[in-house]
């Protein structure tokens, strides 16, 4: 439905390559899977002490479906003042994972911050780290099937997807379809047959 | 025995305990009343020493970051309001600047909507160290303080109440402003508890600071060097108890932050001690900013942005102009579509660096909101804390990590 | 029970049981998520849930007459309270306290159990999100009427 907000697809989030807003938030690069452990040690050298975070995004439909984006800040790792951190360094780091062999190299060895962040990755989203102390699912019981924040798996769990909404529907001891009953329905009945210049009834008034 | 996977599995599915010798693997947890929350930690004793400790979590796994797929940019943020449980209103101020920041529209929020949107956070902070501190202490035995600081946070989820309708998630911060100006007699209120506030810091400092039990427990227990504290991605209080003053709202200051005089509290030691220290010092300053703020609530102004593709439009226009009703109608049906782009946006959490890291592919829904957990990242520094101490001193560096597990799982 | 002149009490053994069990329900510390801070607040000087008997909660469940579940119950966390309500002894009343533990709450998904009454049953829902400590000192109150007049968890029934 044509609108005035619906932006131009140009530039879409969607394209690895694609030119973005200017938001500065953070130096960007993006690398290929095998190059990814040399730019985080070169990053690491530079000063990026504090691995920030581990994500992924699964961009389904895109080639390569999947994008594991580093947070990196560089932090003296001494103690320090307000002033001389100053305004830190931040780095954004992202790679681009393909569908078929979802895998990417580890970083714990690098920062073990990532050890949680790299499973709830395998767990939600069923990519691989090579090289990890103990890959196994994180936030899903063990035994779970699928990866539930991928694009393709239901919100509400294969289990539940067909099963009407909301949960509680089937709850109520009043089945669906019941015609409401009682005085109150009955006196609204009157009034919408009134307003629609029917008998009381239902039928057409002559 | 050791705690290997399986043995985890094991605990996970509820089955006790290995022996052997004197080593004893046991499962503190999920439900345990000094876990604070549903944390699991398999731990190999050997009498009271901890010889190895590992941590199950996912036990209060949400799929917020799903959910909040499904939902509008201006619905979102309920769910996410629900992560770090202890800070709803901190949640909601980052998420609201990142999708601000994709929007375009960071430098037209009003400044008395900032004014309220600082306000809010830093008593939410108080608030949230309230109950780290109550929670703290029964740990250690101490159950007054308990009923100290949760006066305090009784006092300040009214005025949350007063302004946003609700004691917790109140959805108050909104993409553009805030949603409705403070009510009449709020600021009264709010004088109250900034002239009633020193005298209670003072019981509280006096009951706990020079205590020599409390002390004894925590002084020297849980020691992070700087370098560790980098390593394990600990940001925050505990961060700041090793050494390093990174605090988001000095290194990036956003929603009028750099306007206010505080200090961010340091300490050397790096022990549960200091990051104790760490937290009451935080408390007060919070309480500074706060008494800032309050000196620029009293000239009025508006307290959304002036743009009606983003901000409901007032409902007293809406009985009255056309447009107002359209547009009213549009953002409620189907909210507004942000531009494509990521962005990553932190805030100083009273965890810690606070951040999400937002996609957006041109549609009126996110595509993809990851959290930067400061207490996922903070809790996993306790596998290393814990080697070769007491159980009891395990509960105590629980305490001064200060997790929550809405945000370690979400 | 009828107070006689002097200082005796006359009544039926199972009307002072009743009234001493719901004078004294502990509950067990079963906090899941945000409502587990309400019910901490429950505790604290302004709502005080002392005064309705509940002084201590009980970490141990067998030492727990009341189990709130208070928060979202995961997937994970399910076998859990299940195990847990078996734990206590009876008898033993429930209470799911929010929207969360009582249907799901906002969260129609994958990852939480919808309404923790399809694991273990519930006497009393509390509706909120958070509910107010009003609000679960309202159910305690409702669980203690249901003591006093012998409902599903009276003395001489099975929970």
């Amino acid at each position: 439905m044509p609108s005035s907000q619906a932006p131009s697809i140009a530039g879409s989030a969607l394209d690895p390559s694609a030119v973005r807003p200017d938001i500065a938030d953070a130096e960007i690069f993006r690398v290929a899977p095998a190059e990814l452990r040399a730019k985080l040690l070169l990053l690491r050298a530079e000063g990026c002490s504090l691995l920030l975070d581990v994500g992924a995004v699964d961009y389904l439909g895109r080639e390569p479906r999947y994008d594991v984006v580093y947070h990196l800040l560089a932090l003296p790792a001494k103690p320090s003042s307000v002033a001389e951190i100053g305004v830190p360094r931040r780095v954004r780091v992202l790679a681009g994972v393909p569908a078929e062999a979802p895998m990417l190299p580890t970083v714990c060895d690098l920062w073990p911050s990532a050890n949680w962040a790299e499973r709830e990755i395998y767990d939600l989203f069923g990519i691989s780290f090579e090289g990890h102390p103990d890959l196994r699912r994180i936030q899903m019981p063990e035994g779970w099937e699928g990866h539930p924040l991928r694009k393709d798996y239901p919100l509400r769990g294969p289990a539940r997807e067909a099963t009407p909404r909301p949960a509680f529907a089937s709850k109520s001891n009043v089945p669906a379809g019941t015609p409401p009953a009682g005085k109150v329905a009955a006196a609204l009945q009157k009034q919408i047959a009134r307003a629609r210049g029917q008998a009381p009834n239902g039928t057409e008034k002559t | 025995m050791s705690v290997t996977p399986e043995a985890v599995a094991r605990a996970t599915t509820l089955d006790v305990v290995e022996v052997k010798g004197n080593a004893m693997t046991l499962s503190m947890g999920p439900q345990h009343p000094s876990t604070h929350g549903v944390l699991q930690v398999v731990v190999e004793v050997s009498g009271e020493i901890v010889e190895k400790a590992e941590m199950e979590i996912g036990y209060l796994h949400t799929g917020i970051e799903k959910t909040a797929e499904n939902l509008f940019w201006t619905q979102a943020g309920t769910v996410i309001e629900r992560m770090d449980y202890l800070n709803p209103l901190g949640n909601e101020l980052t998420y609201t600047l990142a999708v601000e920041k994709l929007l375009g529209v960071s430098d037209r929020i009003p400044e008395r909507a900032q004014s309220i949107r600082v306000l809010v956070t830093e008593l939410t902070r108080i608030a949230s160290h309230c109950v780290w501190l109550g929670t703290g202490g029964i740990d250690l035995g101490a159950i007054s303080t308990f009923f100290y600081t949760f006066d305090i946070r009784e006092d300040i989820l009214d005025l949350l109440e007063q302004s946003g309708g609700a004691r917790m998630h109140p959805h108050y911060i909104r993409i553009g402003g805030v949603n409705g100006d403070v009510p009449a007699g709020f600021l009264g209120r709010l004088d109250a508890l900034i002239a009633k506030f020193p005298q209670r810091m003072r019981e509280l400092r006096a009951l706990l600071q020079n205590n020599p039990i409390l002390r004894d427990r925590m002084i020297d227990v849980g020691i992070v060097s700087p370098a560790d504290a980098l390593a394990w991605g600990l940001t925050g209080p505990s961060l700041r108890a090793s050494g390093i003053a990174y605090d988001v709202r000095k290194a990036f200051p956003y929603s009028g932050y750099e306007k206010y005089a505080f200090d961010v509290p340091v300490r050397d030691d790096g022990d549960a001690y200091a990051r104790f220290l760490v937290r009451l010092d935080e408390m007060e300053e919070a309480m500074r900013i706060v008494g800032q703020v309050r000196k620029e609530l009293d000239t009025s102004g508006p307290i959304m942005i002036d743009d009606p593709k983003i901000a409901q439009p007032p409902k007293e226009a809406i009985a009255l102009s056309m447009e107002a009703l359209i547009h009213h109608f549009k953002i409620v049906s189907e909210s507004f579509r942000v531009p494509p782009g990521d962005v990553y946006v932190a805030t100083e959490s009273p965890r810690g660096e606070l951040a999400y890291y937002l996609v957006s592919n041109g549609n009126n829904r996110p595509y993809r909101v990851r959290t930067r957990p400061p207490s996922m990242y903070n809790l996993q520094a306790l596998k290393h804390m814990v080697p070769g101490n007491l159980i009891a001193d395990m509960v105590v560096m629980i305490g001064s990590l200060d997790p929550v597990f809405g945000e370690v799982d979400r | 029970m009828e107070v006689m002149p002097g200082q005796f009490m006359l009544g039926k053994l199972d009307d002072v049981a009743r009234w001493a069990q719901s004078s004294s329900v502990w509950p067990l510390t079963m906090g899941l998520a945000c409502c587990a801070i309400e019910m901490m607040s429950v505790t604290n000087s302004t709502y005080d849930i002392a005064r309705f008997g509940s002084e201590v909660f009980r970490a141990s469940p067998r030492q727990a007459d009341l189990m709130i579940v208070s928060g979202r119950v995961a997937q994970k966390m399910g076998p859990i309270i299940k195990r847990l309500y078996d734990q206590m002894a009876d008898p033993k009343w429930v209470i799911s306290m929010g929207a969360c533990a009582s249907s799901g709450g906002v969260f129609d998904n994958y990852a939480i159990v919808q309404g923790v009454d399809t694991i273990v049953p519930v006497d009393v829902y509390v509706p909120g999100c958070p509910p107010t400590p009003d609000g679960l000192l309202y159910a305690v109150n409702l669980i203690q009427q249901q003591i006093r007049q012998g409902g599903r968890g009276g003395i001489l029934a099975k929970a």
